[in-house]
């Protein structure tokens, strides 16, 4: 594996390239250097996140020292502006200070690397000790957090329909699962392979928080971003696994439009093709497969969809019926011909995908 | 001059829609020097962004650009930011 000494994100070109093209050009160097430079580090961010999603990324050394299987937790604070990653305010081993959006986010960073680590033996998001970074206060009333390739960005909501996005951990847990795909399945983000893509965010976000509360699936919520509407929202989350659909009705956000069947699968060009509506099949899916096998949804259910997102079978642009078909193969590997794969294959032809 | 901004994508992909019509405003130059620097800087087809990143379509009389995060300039994020807080 190759290590370069970690990248540096700089997302924060403000200057558009069009003038960096002509300032480059410039005969004076004061004005054609940094412009030069700065369409060099963009060529390399734009290379690099392009060999990022062919090739899946190389990781950023851990610091040096650093033990094995443990985090390497560091936390910036963008002060509401939007340039990443900011100013440092905790890293790893410090105690908890004031600011409790920071503390969140640590503690959201250490619960996703806890699962990862304790059920399925994984050191960190790309499985070689990738630092977690995070920043917060990104942007003013930000309504959005996202894994951007290379670290977690934290909005603080508008306070009208959405609180501060640290608060949910299955939304951190959503995140850096991005950041886990990228490294492995790599899935496509658009129509099927994209719905996948969130559904496998979705299904680990949603395990992250029933393993730091020591749920099982019988007690799980299987809501994603609870916590997160604001009081005057009618709604109690913004997806629901149990019950896609359900999530929320409001008279500003609409009502929850998932579908959890293929009956009412969603065609359209918007949202990347849908992949935040038909995620909810199978999302629902592994809902109903965990439930069938109870007790803790991580241990059988969490490890055979595992299994297919890191086996390396699973092609970036896999259909919702390639995945199904893998998991089913996962099970009859890892369990037999057990429940396991008896609840597998019930799960998703109760959500109208065929394994056969 | 009409600017107008739709927001797609997101964690929650949940839309956002709002416009701004600058005629008879006291600030439309601001506006209208804001809009121009944010279309030249735009896109005329959908940048691939990044998982649960915003997608940003900013239409200005009738030409249409993309934009997605993080990718903005300071331009584009002022005016997104501005559509979306002051617009209908």
């Amino acid at each position: 594996m190759t290590t370069n000494g970690g990248f540096q994100p700089v997302f924060c070109t403000i200057v558009p390239p069009h003038v960096l093209d002509k300032l480059a050009q410039h005969e004076d160097s004061a004005l054609a250097d940094p412009a030069r430079r700065t369409l060099e580090r963009d060529a390399y961010e734009r290379t690099h996140r392009r060999l990022t999603t062919v090739l899946g990324a190389s990781a950023a050394a851990p610091p040096a020292g650093a033990a094995a299987d443990q985090p390497h937790r560091t936390v910036y604070d963008a002060g509401h502006t939007q340039d990443l990653p900011g100013e440092k305010v905790r890293a790893e081993g410090s105690e908890p200070g004031q600011d409790a959006t920071v503390n969140r986010a640590y503690a959201g960073l250490g619960a996703t690397f806890d699962l990862y680590l304790k059920a399925y033996g994984r050191d960190s998001i790309d499985g070689g000790g990738l630092p977690l970074d995070a920043t917060v206060h990104f942007g003013e009333n930000y309504d959005n957090a996202f894994w951007n390739g290379e670290q977690m960005v934290f909005g603080d909501g508008d306070n009208e329909i959405f609180l501060d996005f640290t608060i949910p951990v299955d939304v951190i847990g959503h995140e850096l699962t991005h950041g886990v795909t990228q490294y492995t399945a790599n899935l496509t983000y658009f129509g099927q392979p994209g719905a996948l893509n969130e559904s496998l965010s979705d299904v680990f976000g949603s395990l992250i928080k029933q393993y730091s509360l020591g749920q099982t699936a019988a007690e799980a919520d299987w809501l994603i971003g609870a916590g997160l509407l604001a009081p005057g929202v009618s709604g109690s989350a913004l997806r629901s696994m149990k019950a896609p659909g359900t999530a929320y009705d409001d008279d500003v956000l609409g009502k929850d439009p998932q579908p959890a069947t293929m009956d009412d699968y969603v065609k359209t060009g918007r949202d990347n093709g849908g992949v935040h509506l038909n995620s909810g099949i199978p999302n629902h899916a592994f809902y109903l497969a965990a439930t069938a096998l109870g007790g803790n949804a991580w241990e059988r259910a969490g490890q055979i969809w595992y299994d297919v997102l890191t086996g390396g079978e699973l092609p970036t642009q896999a259909s919702f019926a390639d995945f199904a078909k893998l998991t089913a193969a996962a099970a009859k590997a890892r369990f037999q011909e057990g429940e396991e794969l008896q609840a597998v294959l019930k799960a998703w032809e109760q959500v109208g995908v065929r394994t056969a | 001059m009409r600017i107008q901004v739709k927001r797609t994508g997101g964690f929650a992909g949940i839309e956002r829609y709002a416009e701004v019509d600058t005629s008879g405003r006291p600030d439309a130059h601001e506006w209208h020097a804001l809009a121009e620097q944010a279309v030249a800087a735009g896109r005329g087809t959908p940048p691939v962004g990044v998982p649960d990143g915003f997608s940003y379509q900013i239409t200005v009389d009738g030409k249409t650009v993309y934009a997605a995060d993080p990718r903005l300039t300071g331009e584009q994020r002022k005016l997104i930011t501005r559509v979306l807080k002051e617009g209908a």
